[in-house]
């Protein structure tokens, strides 16, 4: 019994590594798996060149050599924003302004304290009405009242008002937003963080998602219509497992395929750019960055993992969608569009007021999480009020495995006309 | 081994592509000869279990072969008409694959791949890309394939099509080779094909099965008689209209012409032995002459 089923497995490894052959051995598989790594490179180089700062004589530098003055100048701002820090980094703010010769040397001057500056601007700042100046012109003591002003805003401006900016929330909602309000820690614990900031609060990340899960698209739309356009189908088909194990060997090809480029590409580009950004800031919570008035009580690597996971269920369940269409239509060709349409088309489609609210529940939401995070966007469960993403991902991930079965038996059955 | 085809049917838009089937096969080879259209493909791919019967069965040793699913594929080698494959693979890989949803076990697979490129004649082909083979090689991959779990039963569907005769030649021998002790259906329009390896000829014409026999029994079934006899060319046209024609070669002289007919067509006609090529004729002439350029 127990070599039986050594045997087994060893037979269904096998039939998976020559799924795993079809998919990578496929000449236009392998020009799209360079053009996907050429477009990473370009991507973290592009990333990497967005962080830029200015050198004490007011000249601009990016990349690499930004990102190591950016360190030893932000670090100085290390430890607990508390309200004295705050005020302290007002003050100096305010100095500099006073005191710089020209706007590159005020702006070099004070590019330490950057990150500080826009928690105090964004504090103080109408929501919605975003004020670069704050900063300058608010009293030193006033500044002490920035994280009580986080949560009066929110009640304020935010659910306080039904008529701003059409939220309306109920009051479960109200109070949920509140209760995250209040359990967001403070004083926030203060860091240099270009690596994180430019990984995720970038538009890199999910423009990357987005061109990845198109092209896995291209990678794994043939696993199952391929058979049929090859006209290998019946020889595949009168085999002894090819109702059965293969069919399975195919599913679980396709999933490895998705798991194998999807991480790889993600982990590439997070490599290169916080290797050469640097990883600090992991442990700062995203409000610090420039997620303000998010309601994800989370830090930057707890960001990432959010992102990253979220994204990886939805190339799961579009993808898997895109697995089953092709076993179902027998063609590629329509198989390839799904994952074009399901990660664009919504974004699109979203700007359409009436499917605004609609097409939030699109999985696409999931390749672009850590651009939504200060976005409230919350939904009520049997009385209970969650984040979107926390739904999401779930509802998602189930959809995937009930799409699996689908995928198996329909495939099984198929009929050689 | 029995393979027992009752009353089996099947309907494509209300079109009868095998139309109430009897049929009962042991070990063998059965030649299925049809012109286009005439419900072979259809019945070999209900036999390979590509296909659900619109109503009736077939039973392997009295067990349905659908309830069997696995167990009965465990015992089939199929090569469909259009032999489909993977480009990239080559041709050891593409059998080592075949072995494996074949239900080989490695050390078997390995031992079987070997033994049968060198049956096929791909040793030297055998670390080619698929892609590259000509089309002969890729028929013998494809009878590699078929023959790779050493099947009880084996269903080949066209399998000399689009070969040349060097090739045919060699294919037909290859198939008799692996024919004993086992079931070889093997479908064909190509009546030489049938002729010199099927024990059994079953000619099948819309659908149905018209007749069955040995070579010498088919012929012997034929109510006409075959004449030959020299024309001119201006007569051609005239004969064509009133016999089935199963040769015509034309030399300077006139035309040579093979008539099957009850009665001597014209006077200067010599009786001839007939073969298989004029029962064919004589079973599916009209659809053969007319529709279908056969023969």
């Amino acid at each position: 019994m127990y070599f039986y089923i050594i045997l087994e497995k060893r037979r269904v490894k096998k039939m998976i590594w020559f799924e795993m052959k079809k998919i990578f051995l496929k000449r236009v598989n392998q020009v799209v798996l360079l053009v996907l790594l050429a477009i990473v490179l370009v991507g973290s180089f592009l990333t990497i060149r967005d962080v830029k700062c200015y050198r004490e004589d007011g000249t601009m530098i990016s990349g690499l050599s930004a990102a190591r003055q950016l360190r030893k100048e932000k670090n100085k701002w290390q430890g607990r924003l508390t309200e004295e820090v705050i005020q302290q980094a007002v003050a100096e703010n305010q100095a500099v302004n006073a005191s710089a010769e020209s706007e590159e040397l005020m702006l070099a001057g004070r590019q330490n304290l950057e990150d500080i500056r826009e928690l105090v601007n964004m504090g103080f700042s109408k929501i919605g009405e975003y004020d670069y100046y704050v900063c300058d012109q608010i009293a030193v003591d006033q500044a002490a009242d920035l994280y009580e002003k986080r949560l009066s805003n929110l009640k304020e401006e935010i659910i306080g008002t039904e008529q701003q900016e059409k939220i309306v929330f109920s009051q479960k909602e109200k109070e949920f937003l509140i209760r995250q309000y209040e359990n967001l820690k403070t004083p926030l614990f203060y860091e240099y963080m270009e690596g994180w900031k430019a990984l995720l609060d970038s538009q890199y990340l999910p423009t990357l998602m987005i061109i990845t899960i198109v092209i896995i698209g291209f990678l794994i739309s043939g696993i199952f219509s391929d058979e049929f356009q090859l006209k290998a189908d019946s020889i595949f088909f009168s085999t002894k497992l090819g109702r059965n194990r293969a069919v399975g060997a195919k599913i679980k090809a396709g999933f490895l395929a998705i798991t194998a480029v999807y991480w790889s590409v993600m982990l590439l580009f997070s490599a290169i750019v916080l290797g050469v950004l640097g990883f600090g800031g992991a442990g700062c919570m995203i409000q610090t960055g420039g997620n303000w008035y998010s309601m994800y009580n989370i830090t930057y690597f707890q960001d990432w993992l959010l992102t990253m996971c979220g994204g990886y269920v939805a190339n799961l369940f579009i993808l898997m969608l895109a697995m089953l269409i092709s076993a179902k239509t027998r063609s590629t060709v329509v198989a390839i569009t799904i994952p074009f349409a399901l990660s664009c088309a919504p974004m699109f489609l979203g700007r359409v007021s009436m499917l605004t609210e609609l097409m939030n529940l699109f999985p696409d939401m999931l390749l672009r999480i850590s651009k939504f995070l200060d976005v409230f966007l919350v939904c009520e469960i049997g009385g209970k009020v969650f984040g979107l993403y926390l739904v999401l991902i779930p509802v998602y991930l189930l959809l995937t495995l009930m799409l699996t079965p689908l995928l198996y038996f329909g495939y099984r059955k198929s009929e050689v006309k | 081994m029995e393979l027992n085809i009752t009353n089996l049917t099947k309907e494509f838009a209300g079109m009868q592509a095998v139309n109430h089937l009897n049929i009962t096969m042991g070990s063998g080879v059965y030649g299925l000869l049809g012109v286009n259209g005439a419900g072979k493909t259809t019945l070999m791919r209900m036999l390979c279990t590509l296909l659900h019967p619109t109503s009736g069965e077939i039973t392997c040793d009295g067990k349905e072969i659908f309830a069997m699913d696995g167990e009965y594929r465990k015992l089939l080698g199929y090569l469909p008409q259009d032999f489909g494959f993977y480009p990239e693979f080559t041709v050891e890989n593409y059998l080592h694959y075949i072995a494996t949803i074949k239900g080989l076990r490695p050390v078997v697979a390995q031992k079987r791949v070997k033994e049968m490129i060198g049956a096929v004649g791909l040793k030297k082909a055998a670390h080619k890309k698929m892609k590259k083979l000509s089309g002969g090689m890729k028929r013998r991959a494809g009878i590699a394939q078929a023959m790779l779990n050493d099947p009880k039963i084996l269903i080949l569907d066209e399998p000399t099509a689009g070969l040349d005769p060097n090739e045919r030649i060699r294919f037909r021998n290859l198939i008799s080779e692996l024919a004993e002790e086992r079931l070889v259906l093997l479908s064909t329009h190509i009546v030489s094909d049938v002729e010199y390896i099927a024990n059994e000829i079953l000619l099948m014409r819309d659908g149905k099965l018209v007749h069955r026999g040995t070579a010498k029994e088919l012929i012997d079934s034929m109510q006409q008689q075959v004449w030959k006899c020299y024309i001119n060319k201006n007569e051609v046209g005239h004969l064509l209209k009133k016999y089935k024609i199963s040769n015509m070669k034309s030399d300077a002289q006139g035309v040579e012409v093979r008539i099957i007919s009850e009665e001597k067509p014209i006077p200067n006609a010599v009786l001839e032995e007939a073969n298989l090529e004029d029962v064919f004729l004589y079973y599916f002439g009209e659809k053969a002459g007319e529709e279908n350029d056969m023969v």
